[in-house]
């Protein structure tokens, strides 16, 4: 079941045009990153969601009903949405106590001082700061200012939730640990959040979906896994991994694959953008499908050591060959020349 | 706030702003003051003063004391801004705040400070004279007003100087000395020219100050018969005998000609030196520049300046309120005395003037402040043409001298049928001076409505909040303390106005600022010190205030 549907959104601020047609659904207990570059729409759209922003044409609806409809000027005002928003800056009002923070979107509802408190607990419970409540924002750590932000944002069981780069304000080690709680916290409330982020790592650790947009277009929307393993453009496999770029042009094309060469070699790939015989091209292989192979072979080149990086997990390899770089992963090589194995069906030709 | 009660809100600030206005020029076409029956539009009225060769003495008087002072006032305060943030002086902390009192001091209350110690009869004249038998200055002449209205508009160089070097980062500075650059070549080449935007606002600020001069020229220009713009205005009233309306609003209309240039200029420059200011390093740690043994002629020179402009003429201020004689040979000793206290307390204007004064600054301040709150929730957060509307219109009054706009609002009350009764009421005194203090108040409030977030007013419409309760339990809890520290500048502001109640004096509605302006017009010299020594001691009850607040709300 559809729980919020986003229908040819167009959003301009004078001349500038932010957001240029964004079509989507969100399903019930969906989780969903809006993912993409700074300027490319994301928090736009999430504003826009959350009536922070006003569209200039397009629709949008939360359950079955529409809360944004430029055609029937439609504009519901963020206060009648009932959406739970939680902010990049956490935005937690500094004069009032945590308990407060989170009680005041149930003052506003008029909801009855024992089933209050009660609410409030349970909430500031559920996300680990039951025993906090009479702190204020300045007292607490960035990490249980984020948990405020949260607890505020749930505690009148909004339909749907979001979240402006939740955890771009916490670092390295706290947000690899806030990924995983935050997925978990809202599985088990069985919510639908929509959530922007430029880091496709995060993108792919706690969303069900990810909507990849860019220059305020969605360029292509699935699973972490369609993303990541079927890129529809050059723009999505790049931003969506670690690749090498082979610049060259189509030599030939047969049954769905292109033929490029790499240094006068010839090799094959999947032909993903459909490019005609001599048209410029790019082929793109992630960093970790590139083989170190013991000998000449199909698809294979002959490439010079450059450097090695030790990386702690593994070892990076950077190889020359002709006048193109490829890196790869790997064991420890000994300096030379190796033979670098670039499988037809991970080598994309955009 | 809903949309229609911001619109009304600008409106009605509309009105407030234009009528005023409006009704100058309107008086300035016309062949007698606009209240006589049988009136007719002409330019009789320009034609007079363009003839008159004392507006021109005035405006050119005006116009080289502006040039002179901003002369005198921008590298004083310049340096002594780079002096008192940047380097180790000694005895910062205690000059700091001393060095603003001359803003805080009306300017009438200083000039007639300056008469008393260095006036022909001074106090520091006589024991000059005494001690080495002549006399080297002569109070009451151009140069010397100039030298004084300069020295007095240091601290608005200051102000605007010391805060864009505060918000300059010394990585800035750290970055010129590891490239090679000494202390004094970083303060020529990187410090000073980073926040020359800054400097150059203060400078126009200061001119456009000088052009509105009055208690100064009014008191120290006046034995010479040396006129500016605002005294020519003020004399005018007299000139002729009758009021001769037309002929005031048509010096208003000219004041207002050549203000109004300036202030968009200020505003312009203001904007840039924002944008300068905010692209620049980090402002976290800053370390003072070491300036060696110049730090003792460094320190000599504030000493001496301070002394000049506050000790000298405060001081002798306020020893003439407590002496019965003085002269040459009185031991000043033996001829202490209360009796100018007690003698003010036997004019009823006077005991209501003081007592008026603290309700207009305290009440009346408060509510001023409240306005101000009122039209900045207006335009807050609001992207529109009325609020465009609204930024153009706060720098009318601006361009208003208090004396043109007390008089401007003396007229609308006069003209006005239904608010004429109150024309002789404080409420006279209190739109007058939230008007004319219009601009500087929004600013003092939008300061401090700025400081709060968008996200944490969005926050609260997300979770359910009406703007309206927004405003009520986030917007304004958030802004107290803000709005606080406003109301106590505004407080001290009132105090020391001086000549925007000049035109609207009348039994009911005395202030201490106009009626000092007209107690030294009928020479009134013991009263004038004694009611100047007790506006002195409000404005320090409401700096100590202000200091005491500023230490809680920092600690």
């Amino acid at each position: 079941m559809a729980k919020l549907i986003i229908d040819d959104l167009h959003l301009s601020y004078g001349n500038n045009e932010i957001l240029k047609g964004i079509t989507a659904t969100f399903a019930q207990g969906e989780i969903v990153a809006l993912l993409g570059r700074s300027g490319s729409g994301k928090t736009t759209l999430l504003r826009s969601i959350a009536g922070l922003e006003e569209p200039k044409r397009g629709v949008i609806s939360i359950g079955d009903q529409p809360v944004f409809d430029a055609a029937a000027g439609l504009n519901v005002p963020s206060e009648k949405r009932g959406l739970g928003l939680v902010f990049q800056s956490y935005a937690l009002w500094p004069h009032k106590t945590v308990f407060e923070n989170v009680a005041y979107g149930l003052r506003l509802r008029n909801v009855p001082k024992a089933d209050l408190q009660q609410r409030v607990a349970t909430v500031l419970d559920g996300v680990g700061l039951g025993h906090l409540g009479d702190r204020y924002p300045h007292q607490m750590s960035g990490g249980q200012q984020q948990r405020v932000a949260l607890a505020r944002a749930l505690v009148y069981n909004p339909p749907v939730i979001l979240l402006d780069e939740p955890l771009s304000n916490l670092d390295a080690k706290l947000r690899e640990e806030a990924r995983i709680w935050i997925r978990n916290l809202i599985k088990r409330m069985n919510l639908t959040a929509v959530f922007v982020t430029h880091d496709q790592v995060e993108a792919m650790a706690i969303a069900d979906r990810i909507v990849l947009l860019d220059g305020g277009r969605i360029v292509q929307a699935g699973t972490p896994e369609q993303l990541y393993t079927e890129p529809v453009s050059l723009f999505a496999s790049e931003f969506m991994g670690v690749n090498n770029q082979i610049l060259s042009r189509v030599q030939d094309k047969r049954g769905g694959y292109a033929r490029i060469d790499l240094s006068g070699i010839p090799l094959w790939g999947k032909d993903r953008a459909g490019k005609s015989v001599s048209d410029e091209a790019t082929g793109v292989i992630r960093l970790e499908q590139v083989e170190v192979v013991d000998g000449e072979g199909e698809n294979c080149v002959p490439a010079e050591l450059e450097t090695s990086v030790y990386l702690g997990s593994h070892w990076e390899h950077v190889f020359r060959c002709g006048d193109q770089m490829l890196r790869a992963f790997g064991r420890p090589l000994a300096a030379g020349t190796h033979w670098l194995h670039l499988p037809p069906e991970q080598l994309w030709v955009f | 706030m809903n949309r229609a009660t911001r619109i009304a809100v600008i409106v009605a600030m509309a009105i407030a702003v234009l009528a005023p206005i409006g009704l100058v020029v309107y008086q300035s076409f016309l062949d007698g003051p606009f209240f006589q029956p049988k009136i007719s539009f002409t330019l009789s009225a320009y034609e007079f003063v363009l003839d008159d060769e004392d507006f021109f003495d005035a405006l050119y008087n005006s116009a080289v004391i502006a040039f002179g002072m901003t002369a005198i006032a921008v590298p004083v305060g310049a340096l002594l801004a780079f002096l008192m943030t940047r380097t180790d002086l000694p005895g910062r902390r205690w000059i700091e705040p001393v060095i603003l009192v001359p803003m805080f001091v009306s300017s009438v209350v200083l000039a007639f400070g300056f008469v008393v110690s260095l006036g022909p009869a001074g106090f520091v004249t006589l024991w000059f004279k005494s001690t080495f038998g002549f006399v080297p200055w002569y109070l009451y002449s151009k140069t010397t007003l100039i030298v004084i209205a300069g020295l007095t508009h240091v601290p608005h160089v200051f102000l605007y100087t010391s805060s864009a070097l505060r918000s300059l980062g010394s990585d800035v500075e750290e970055a010129a000395r590891m490239t090679g650059a000494g202390p004094l070549r970083t303060a020529l080449t990187v410090s000073l020219p980073m926040v020359m935007p800054n400097i150059l606002y203060a400078a126009v600020l200061v001119f456009f100050l000088g052009f509105e001069l009055f208690g100064l020229p009014l008191v120290l220009g006046d034995p010479e018969g040396i006129l500016v713009l605002a005294t020519y205005l003020y004399k005018l009233t007299n000139k002729l005998g009758t009021p001769s309306y037309q002929l005031m609003a048509v010096v208003v209309v000219a004041i207002i000609c050549i203000a109004l240039p300036l202030v968009a200029l200020q505003r312009f420059l203001l904007r840039a030196a924002n944008r300068y200011v905010s692209v620049k390093g980090k402002a976290a740690a800053q370390k003072p520049v070491s300036i060696g043994v110049w730090r003792w002629p460094a320190a000599a020179m504030i000493t001496a300046w301070l002394l000049f402009t506050v000790v000298v003429p405060l001081s002798g201020l306020v020893l003439r309120a407590f002496v019965s004689s003085w002269g040459e040979g009185v031991n000043l000793l033996d001829v202490l005395t209360l009796d100018h206290f007690r003698e003010l307390m036997e004019f009823p204007n006077l005991t209501r003037g003081i007592v008026n004064t603290l309700l207009i600054a305290s009440v009346g301040g408060a509510l001023s402040v409240g306005v101000y709150t009122m039209l900045n929730l207006a335009a807050h957060r609001w992207q529109s043409g009325w609020t465009r509307l609204m930024d153009y219109l706060v720098l009318l009054p601006r361009a208003m001298p208090g004396l043109v706009a007390g008089l401007a609002i003396f007229w609308v009350f006069l003209f006005t049928p239904f608010l004429s009764p109150l024309r002789q009421t404080m409420i006279a005194i209190w739109v007058a001076y939230t008007l004319v203090w219009l601009a500087y108040g929004m600013r003092l409030v939008s300061g401090a409505l700025l400081q709060i977030g968008p996200e944490l007013e969005e926050a609260g419409r997300i979770v359910g909040a009406s703007p309206g309760r927004v405003s009520r339990d986030l917007t304004i809890p958030l802004v107290k303390v803000g709005l606080f520290s406003s109301w106590l500048l505004i407080f001290v502001t009132f105090m020391r106005e001086y000549s925007t109640g000049v035109y609207l004096l009348a039994p009911g509605t005395e202030v201490i600022g106009s009626l000092l302006v007209s107690l030294w017009g009928t020479g009134a010299v013991d009263l004038v010190t004694a009611l100047s020594t007790v506006n002195i001691a409000m404005i320090g009850g409401g700096l100590l205030l202000m200091s005491l607040f500023g230490k809680r709300s920092h600690g």
